[in-house]
């Protein structure tokens, strides 16, 4: 299948010739989502996703603009796409879409002295992290690796430990290009009459509402072509790559970057530990780490991992509390030391016992391991990644592993373990993250259910959760959260894109999911329309 | 039947008036736009009474303007289209100090005296503008993205969930105080985004056009254990700034901020007027002042590396920046001023804006730092055109973040019964604001008669802030008349 033809001149005049445009089914089955990837081989994936009708690569915002406008003109339902890590739900819904792919907006820019960088959608976290760390700033990468777009990370997720220090992702949106649904163009921030892009907000209320909720729109009310991203002043020595791949890491000059791991005695010390380093407006990061971790860490394959993780008991795992702790100097080599004196004092008040830790950093400042986490099963998802505070955040992932006992398998055994949680804005915030893991050639029924029985249990134990809007049935949270933010949220997306023409169905594509799927309809006890108030694709 | 024996079924008669002196006070503010009288008056005591009025006023198409504070300074308050006053003064209380995870919520009403007061109490405080008045909302103050003195934070803006009331009346909850139960629930509202969109960022700098926020919460920081203030007189302006760009980043210092000797004088003068003109006349051009703080553990050791960076940083390469802990010629000086900018100017005190003359108008937006020292020249074109004493504009620079960017101020001071000042003042005020936008200045909170130019000059962010006012406020009910509503 493919779309209409007048359509596909159209596009392909707008990006100069057949080089940047394709219908071709080999060219368009590399845009499946999955195998392997994020969320992969789960009903979501094989129920709601396709693959493209064609895939068209503009370079320019004014190229993305026109490409929107002839899909409306010609009905043609488009998804935007720049890396594709998060996995089905950023891949085509529906028949004969358009995926826009981004890849090519890739020029970006630093302003070193006013800390930010103006990136395109095609940019990823490893060049910008290297730019940014030699001009003395860095940024964060998220989970997903140093391969993500930056764009697409800051839309939808963008933490990681060193948000304790550099804060909430959204607050790092300086100036932005958003091209509409309807191929119209808002430039937010300074953008909005000038060419500066240096600051986020205004003029007047402020418009980044549209970009994000907590954890993204998956692409459904618009396509981002242009961002300033803040950065933060980081320290000036340089961080020295080291070792041989797959073995690689920075070498930290231990006198201006180090990472502290502290044994605690108890949960209690943990999470208290978390909450004076916050008070004392010290570190980098503050992250738990759990035993999990260190498995994946230490194996080199499959097999390795799960010799290592088989000598863990729940016992094992429900008394190993360390806190990781990364220390910067970034006023000087006195500060650091200052840091790490107020840190020494609070680990003795709480009877924390330092551990020996590589002079070197493996995963967080440069790449972020993602890779690992396909390492035991072969798919993964982070069923819950969430900033609240840290009061939520220590006690969250304790229900989830309550509820997931009853959904191993299929998921992987873990023995009980609760999960990650960490500080942000030096513990103004808690964050606490839930991974599952699963072997995708099994029956993933169970983690299907799994999955949305989450949003009820956090419904039911009044969480917050990152897992709303498109990420799990809209008419299932909606009620629950604001109350009723659905019927904004649907609003917005009429008003925007009346057609639906943009990521069809998002953000009912869970909805449709359960409608769809025959072993999601037990599950189903939340009202909703007969009929989804959304064209059909 | 009137719109007070309507709005008096709702909220009981007590809390409803139409009498002239009752509206005449929110008639007008300390801005140079004109007066605007509202119909009535309500005084909600909690979010549902808001809601019942909202919903009520959206069904009759009137107009609503939400009113936080006893004092005003850009005329978004002022009634441009009559309606219903909704005053939020008696929805004042703290409802949570969590010393824990640093936060505290607060109501509306809830102004800075009290706030500053009640956290002070238990050893905290919260990153705050310049001498913000103490009768003034702190809720309004964080929505309207006031700048913070305190530059060291990475993460900027304090505010953490909103509950809000739509223009259609019902109440909700923006961030992770979303949850069901709120605030009986795990969650605690430390997060401000979501459900679902970035809600809250719809109401920031929205002057009440898109609800009305009934409480916020916001972060708190502890009280220093050690504070050391530092002054350097400046008369090399882009020398100053290539200081800051250098230390800032380093993350010295908790507040800075750049004063011109008007500004500063206004601020100090023990008497008007011998004090500030005797003042005006001897403080140098530019005060530097920036405060080093020793935090709840080891606070020596983190005045020394502070204090040990600055000296390097000065000696080896800024050896004409005289940074010590006193102005010379002016001692007492840091005794007298460091308590203040912890605290709010005080209610029985007339504003520091308004001590010069009596009125004020201020001219502000974002710039980056090295172009501070261009807009003061444009500043002194203006000034010169309609030979206006430069030597009589009070300036303000207040770096941000790390001095990433900064905000400029200018005041024109003016006496308030005096028309042909205040006409003269207006004129300058919109030629400057024009030649200063031509120059790259980024408002970014456009009030009163600059926000038809800004919104000119931004026409595609226009043209989506209609449409995101339409789904929300569809009948144009809330604050009407402000920004391009």
């Amino acid at each position: 299948m493919s779309i209409q033809k007048q359509a596909y001149n159209a596009l392909e005049a707008v990006v100069g010739g057949a080089k940047y445009i394709s219908d071709d089914p080999a060219i368009c089955e590399g845009y499946r989502s999955g195998p392997g990837g994020y969320e992969s081989g789960l009903g979501y994936e094989r129920v709601m996703t396709t693959i493209p009708g064609a895939v068209v690569m503009p370079k320019t915002t004014e190229e993305v603009q026109k490409i929107v406008k002839i899909c409306n003109r010609y009905k043609v339902p488009y998804v935007p796409y720049s890396t594709g890590f998060y996995g089905p739900r950023s891949h085509c819904h529906v028949e004969n879409e358009l995926l826009i792919d981004l890849k090519r907006l890739n020029s970006f820019e630093i302003d070193e002295k006013h800390f930010f960088i103006v990136v395109g959608s095609g940019v990823i976290y490893s060049p910008i992290q290297q730019e940014a760390m030699n001009k003395g700033a860095y940024v964060i990468i998220g989970g997903g690796g140093a391969q993500a777009s930056a764009i697409a990370n800051l839309i939808g997720d963008g933490w990681s430990p060193l948000s304790h220090r550099i804060g909430l992702p959204h607050r790092r949106i300086l100036g932005t290009e958003l091209v509409l649904p309807d191929g119209e163009l808002v430039k937010m921030g300074s953008l909005a009459d000038g060419n500066d892009p240096f600051w986020g907000d205004g003029p007047g209320p402020d418009l980044r509402g549209l970009l994000r909720g907590f954890t993204g729109l998956r692409g459904c009310l618009g396509i981002v072509t242009k961002m300033a991203i803040k950065t933060l002043p980081f320290q000036p020595e340089p961080l020295v790559p080291t070792g041989i791949a797959p073995n690689t890491a920075l070498a930290l000059p231990e006198k201006r970057v180090k990472w502290v791991n502290f044994q605690m005695p108890s949960k209690a010390a943990q999470v208290k530990a978390m909450f004076e380093i916050g008070k004392a407006e010290i570190a980098g990061a503050a992250t738990k780490v759990p035993l999990f971790w260190r498995a994946i860490a230490k194996a080199e394959c499959k097999e390795e991992f799960w010799e290592i993780w088989g000598k863990e008991t729940e016992e094992t795992i429900k008394n190993f509390f360390i806190v990781r702790v990364l220390l910067i100097g970034y006023t000087s080599e006195e500060q650091m030391r200052y840091d790490e004196n107020v840190l020494n004092d609070i680990m003795t008040e709480l009877g924390g016992i330092a551990r020996p830790t590589k002079p070197s950093d493996e995963s967080w400042i440069k790449n972020a391991d993602s890779a690992g986490m396909w390492l035991m099963c072969g798919s993964y998802v982070s069923v819950d990644y969430i900033i609240e505070s840290l009061s939520q955040a220590t006690q969250h992932g304790e229900s989830y592993a309550d509820l997931k006992r009853k959904y191993t398998p299929p998921l992987m055994p873990d023995n009980g373990d609760p999960g990650w949680f960490q500080s942000f804005e030096l513990g103004h915030q808690g964050y606490s993250e839930f991974l599952i893991y699963w072997d995708q050639d099994e029956d993933t029924t169970g983690v299907d259910h799994f999955y949305l029985e989450t949003a009820k249990m956090n419904i039911r134990e009044r969480f917050y959760t990152s897992l709303l809007g498109p990420h799990q049935p809209l008419y299932l949270t909606g009620p629950m959260y604001g109350p009723n933010y659905h019927e904004w949220l649907l609003k917005v997306k009429d008003e925007f894109d009346p057609l639906w023409v943009c990521h069809p169905p998002v953000p009912l594509a869970h909805d449709e999911f359960v409608e769809r799927a025959e072993w999601m309809k037990p599950l189903k006890d939340w009202e909703s329309p007969k009929k989804l108030p959304m064209p059909k694709w | 039947m009137s719109i007070k024996n309507e709005l008096a079924k709702i909220l009981g008669k007590d809390y409803v008036s139409d009498k002239k002196e009752d509206l005449a006070g929110y008639a007008h503010d300390y801005s140079l736009l004109p007066p605007g009288m509202p119909d009535t008056v309500v005084w909600p005591g909690n979010t549902q009474e808001v809601g019942k009025v909202v919903t009520w006023c959206n069904e009759k198409n009137i107009p609503v303007v939400p009113v936080s504070s006893k004092v005003h300074f850009h005329g978004s308050t002022i009634p441009k289209q009559g309606g219903v006053v909704v005053d939020l003064k008696r929805m004042n209380n703290i409802l949570e100090i969590d010393l824990d995870n640093r936060l505290a919520r607060v109501e509306a009403g809830v102004t800075w005296d009290q706030f500053v007061s009640e956290l002070e109490k238990k050893g905290m405080r919260t990153i705050m503008p310049l001498l913000p008045p103490g009768d003034r909302s702190v809720v309004t103050d964080t929505l309207e993205r006031e700048v913070p003195t305190n530059v060291v934070y990475d993460y900027g803006e304090p505010m953490q969930s909103i509950e809000v009331v739509w223009p259609n009346g019902e109440a909700f909850r923006c961030g992770s105080a979303s949850v069901n139960g709120f605030p009986e629930s795990k969650s605690r509202g430390a997060n401000p985004s979501g459900p679902g969109l970035d809600f809250y960022r719809f109401f920031q700098l929205a002057q009440g056009t898109m609800g009305i926020v009934t409480w916020a919460s916001l972060k708190i920081e502890s009280i220093p254990r050690m504070d050391k203030i530092l002054f350097a007189p400046v008369d090399d302006l882009p020398y100053a700034m290539d200081f800051l760009y250098r230390i800032l980043p380093r993350r010295i210092g908790q507040e800075c901020l750049l004063l011109n000797n008007i500004d500063l004088a206004a601020i100090v003068a023990e008497n008007m007027p011998d004090d500030f003109d005797k003042l005006c006349a001897t403080l140098p051009p530019w005060t530097l002042v920036l405060v080093i703080s020793g935090l709840l553990r080891r606070p020596e050791e983190k005045i020394a590396y502070e204090e040990n960076f600055l000296s390097q940083v000065l000696s080896q390469e800024f050896q004409k920046m005289a940074l010590t802990d006193n102005l010379p010629g002016f001692p007492g000086l840091g005794r007298k001023l460091l308590p203040m900018l912890r605290k709010p100017w005080p209610s029985n005190v007339p504003y520091w804006k308004n001590r010069v003359k009596g009125g004020c108008q201020n001219l502000f937006f974002i710039t980056k730092p090295n172009k501070a020292p261009v807009f003061m020249d444009i500043m002194e074109m203006v000034a010169a055109r309609y030979s206006y004493p430069v030597s009589e504009i009070g300036s303000y620079i207040q770096p941000i973040e790390h001095n990433r960017a900064c905000q400029v101020e200018f005041s024109f001071f003016y006496y308030p019964d005096d028309a042909g000042e205040k006409a003269f003042v207006s004129d300058i005020y919109r030629d400057a604001a024009a030649a200063m936008m031509n120059e790259g200045a980024f408002f970014t909170r456009p009030y009163g008669d600059l926000a038809p130019v800004i919104y000119d000059r931004a026409a595609g962010y226009t043209m989506a802030l209609k449409r995101v006012k339409k789904v929300f406020d569809p009948n144009n009910i809330m604050n009407p008349g402000n920004l391009c509503f």
